[in-house]
C-alpha cells in the first residue's frame, strides 16, 4: 500500500505471506456456503405467499454480491492493508481493509507471546502471533505468517521482553 | 487438612459464629430453591398453616446443615509466600494465590456480621486468565482483629520467612484525603445509578405481587387508572419518593465515607448498614476517572475512579469519590496524577461527524414514521422523529464538546462522552500500546480514533475523532520512553 496523505500514521514495512490471499479466498468460500445453505432453505421452504414476498429475490442477490465481495476482492484489499515490523523497540501491526487499525505495542511491556494455527492456517502453512500486554485491548496480532516465520518472530520476541522488561503494566 | 507445608502455615477456621449468620440469610441453601418450588409445587399450599410451618422448619434446618458443613469444610492459611483457601463440601477446591499477586483487600461488615462482631474479607488477586468470579477469595466471617491481622499481614509484603503471629509494628499515620460532606447526598436524585435502585425496587414488587396466587392479593378497588387526572398525580408524587429513594440509597452505601492515605495504600471507609474498607495501594494507581452524567453536569458534580492496575471490577473497587462537586474531585484526582493542563478541542470536521450522525437518526426515524402515518395512521410517529431530529442538534453538539484530548509533562488526559461523560487521566508510563483506528469516512474528514491502551480499568482510553496529522505527535508526548515514535514516517 503506497502512504496516502490522509493516514494518521506510517505503515508497518513488512507485508504478509501471499498463501494468506488462499486462506482468506477459502474463508469467503466457507462462508458463502454457509449463507447460500440459509438461503436455500428459505426460498424452499417458506412458501412462495410468505411474509415479505420482497425476500425471495434480494436474499439470493445479496448473496450473490457478498460472494463476489468475500471471494473476489476482500482476500485482495487485506493483503494490500496488512503489515506489520518488529522494530528495536516495538512491534506494529496494520490491519482491517475498510476500517482500518495500527497497533503499536513496545517490548518492554510485552506479557506474553503466543502463536496458533487453526485448522485452515495449517493447510496453509501458517500461524498467528499475538503479543499479549497488561491492556486487554493492547493485543498485537500478526496474522497469517509462514508457520517458521511466526516461531523465530515469537522467540526473539519473547526474548528480548525478558531482557527489557520494566514493570510490564 | 492434616498437612504442614511449612511452620505457621497450619490451616485457620473462619468463626462458628458465621454459621449463624448463613443460616439466617439462607446463603448456602439458596441455591436450593429452585429445587424445593417444584416440590412445593406438587405438594400444593392447600393445606393450611402446619404445611407452612413444616416447610419452614425444614427449609432452615437444611440452611443451619448447609451453613455448618461449609464451615467444617473451609479452611485458610496465609503462609509466608501465599494465601491458600480450601473449601468444597464434596469436591475439594484448594486455591493459592501468592501474595505478591495480591492487589488489594476488602474488608465488609455486612449488619449481621457486625452484631456478631465478625467480618468479611475479600482479597483481590491480579486480574489474569481467571474469570471475573474467579479474581477474589474470599474468607467469609472471622472475628474483627482476626480480619485486621489478616489485611495488614496480606498488604505488608513481608519477605519470606518472617515470623507468623507478630502484629504489624505500628499503623503508620494517616492523612485524611477527602471526607464525604452529608450536602452531597443532594445530587444523588440526577444520578443514574442512584435512581435506578428505586426504579428496579418498584419493578421487582410489582412482579412478586404478579406472582402471587390471585386469592392471596386483596381486591382492593382503587381508582380508575384511565382517568388522565389519576396518572398526574401519581407522576407528582413518585417524583419525589424517586428522589427521595435516591438520596436513602446514596446515603446507605456511602455514609460516613472518608479516604486516607496510610503509608503506602489508600484507604476507603464508608457504608451504614454495611461498612466497607478498601484498600489500593499508591504504587499501582496509573490514573483516574472523572465520570459526569447527563444530571451531574447540570449541578457540577463529579465522581472519580481510580485506574489500578491488575485490578478486576476497578469502578466498584477503585472509587475515590462517589459523588462530590466538580472542584473538590478535580482537586483530588490532581494528588494522584498530574493534571496535564487544559484539553484540545477536536477539528470541526468531528463536530460535522457528529451533527450527521445525530441529524442522520432522526431524519430516519421521521421518514420511517411518515410511512406508518401513511401506512397505519400512526400521527404520532413523523412527530417523534421530528422531535428526535431537533433533540440531535444539542446532542451532537454537546457530544462534539466533550472531546479533547491533552499530553503533558507526566500525564496524559482524554475526555467523551455525553450521557456518561468521562475524562481519563494517567500517567504516561500507564501506556501500554497503542491504537490508532480510521473508518473510510474518517479517513475522508482527515481524522483519526486513537487509544491508550492501559493495564487498568476498562483496558483503553480513545481520543475520538482527533486530527489524524496530530496523531503521531500526541502519541509520542504521551508515552514513557521513544518507542512512540515507531508510528512517525521513518526518519531515513
Amino acid at each position: 500500500m503506497t502512504a496516502d496523505a490522509a493516514a494518521p500514521v506510517r505503515d508497518p514495512a513488512w507485508s504478509l505471506s501471499r498463501s494468506a490471499i488462499g486462506l482468506w479466498v477459502t474463508e469467503g468460500v466457507f462462508g458463502t456456503l454457509l449463507y447460500g445453505v440459509l438461503v436455500a432453505a428459505f426460498v424452499l421452504f417458506v412458501p412462495a405467499g410468505g411474509p415479505v414476498p420482497v425476500l425471495r429475490w434480494l436474499l439470493p442477490a445479496l448473496l450473490a454480491v457478498y460472494a463476489v465481495v468475500a471471494i473476489g476482492v476482500r482476500p485482495w484489499v487485506r493483503y494490500r492493508v496488512h503489515r506489520w515490523e518488529v522494530t528495536e523497540e516495538a512491534a506494529y501491526t496494520l490491519t482491517g481493509w475498510l476500517t482500518r487499525t495500527w497497533t503499536l505495542v513496545p517490548i518492554s511491556r510485552i506479557q506474553t507471546v503466543d502463536v496458533t494455527r487453526g485448522v485452515l492456517q495449517q493447510l496453509f502453512g501458517l500461524a498467528t502471533v499475538a503479543v499479549l500486554t497488561a491492556s486487554s485491548q493492547g493485543t498485537v496480532r500478526v496474522l497469517h505468517l509462514e508457520a517458521d516465520v511466526a516461531h523465530r518472530v515469537a522467540d526473539d520476541l519473547a526474548r528480548r521482553a525478558e531482557l527489557v522488561r520494566d514493570e510490564a503494566t | 487438612m492434616g498437612e504442614v507445608t511449612a511452620p505457621g502455615t497450619q490451616p485457620r477456621r473462619t468463626s462458628p459464629r458465621v454459621v449463624l449468620v448463613h443460616t439466617a440469610t439462607f446463603r448456602q441453601a439458596r441455591q436450593l430453591v429452585p429445587l424445593l418450588i417444584p416440590i412445593a409445587a406438587v405438594t400444593g399450599f392447600d393445606d393450611g398453616l402446619a404445611t407452612v410451618v413444616v416447610l419452614a422448619v425444614a427449609v432452615t434446618a437444611l440452611s443451619l446443615a448447609a451453613a455448618a458443613l461449609s464451615w467444617w469444610r473451609f479452611g485458610y492459611a496465609d503462609g509466608p509466600t501465599a494465601v491458600v483457601v480450601t473449601r468444597g463440601l464434596l469436591a475439594r477446591s484448594v486455591r493459592t494465590v501468592p501474595n505478591d499477586r495480591i492487589r488489594g483487600v476488602e474488608v465488609e461488615v455486612p449488619p449481621m456480621h457486625r452484631l456478631l462482631g465478625l467480618v468479611r474479607v475479600r482479597v483481590d488477586a491480579a486480574a489474569g486468565s481467571v474469570g471475573t468470579n474467579e479474581e477474589e477469595l474470599v474468607v467469609d466471617g472471622v472475628p474483627r482483629a482476626e480480619g485486621d491481622r489478616l489485611r495488614a499481614r496480606l498488604l505488608a509484603r513481608r519477605p519470606a520467612g518472617a515470623p507468623e503471629g507478630e502484629r504489624t509494628a505500628e499503623e503508620p499515620a494517616e492523612e485524611e484525603i477527602a471526607r464525604f460532606d452529608n450536602r452531597w447526598l443532594l445530587y444523588a436524585p440526577l444520578v443514574g445509578s442512584y435512581l435506578v435502585v428505586p426504579v428496579a425496587a418498584v419493578g421487582t414488587l410489582f412482579r412478586l405481587v404478579e406472582e402471587l396466587p390471585d386469592a392471596i392479593v386483596p381486591d382492593v378497588p382503587g381508582p380508575d387508572p384511565a382517568d388522565p387526572r389519576v396518572l398526574v398525580a401519581a407522576l407528582v408524587a413518585a417524583v419525589p419518593l424517586l428522589a427521595l429513594a435516591a438520596v436513602v440509597g446514596a446515603a446507605v452505601v456511602n455514609w460516613r465515607y472518608r479516604l486516607v492515605r496510610r503509608g503506602g495504600s489508600l484507604v476507603a471507609v464508608r457504608g451504614l448498614l454495611t461498612r466497607r474498607h478498601t484498600e489500593l495501594e499508591v504504587d499501582r494507581i496509573r490514573g483516574g476517572t472523572l465520570s459526569e452524567g447527563l444530571g451531574m453536569r447540570w449541578v457540577r458534580a463529579t465522581r472519580v475512579n481510580a485506574l489500578v492496575t491488575g485490578l478486576g471490577q476497578a469502578n466498584r473497587r477503585g472509587q475515590l469519590l462517589p459523588l462530590g462537586p466538580r472542584t473538590e474531585a478535580v482537586a483530588l484526582l490532581a494528588r494522584l496524577v498530574e493534571d496535564p493542563g487544559p484539553l484540545t478541542a477536536h477539528p470541526p470536521a468531528a463536530l460535522r461527524r457528529r451533527l450527521v450522525r445525530a441529524l442522520g437518526t432522526g431524519l430516519a426515524v421521521t421518514a420511517l414514521g411518515a410511512w406508518a402515518a401513511a401506512a397505519l395512521g400512526w400521527w404520532w410517529a413523523p412527530v417523534a422523529g421530528a422531535v428526535l431530529t431537533v433533540l440531535g442538534v444539542p446532542m451532537g453538539i454537546g457530544r462534539y464538546r466533550a472531546l479533547g484530548h491533552m499530553a503533558g509533562p507526566r500525564s496524559l488526559s482524554v475526555r467523551s462522552g455525553w450521557l456518561v461523560r468521562e475524562q481519563a487521566v494517567l500517567q504516561r508510563r500507564a501506556v501500554v500500546g497503542w491504537e490508532v483506528r480510521q473508518s473510510p469516512l474518517q479517513r475522508r474528514a482527515g481524522l483519526a480514533t486513537v487509544v491508550a491502551c492501559v493495564g487498568a480499568g476498562s483496558g483503553g482510553y480513545a481520543a475520538v475523532d482527533m486530527a489524524a496529522a496530530d496523531v503521531p505527535g500526541f502519541t509520542a508526548a504521551a508515552s514513557s520512553g521513544t518507542w512512540a515514535a515507531t508510528l512517525s514516517a521513518r526518519a531515513g
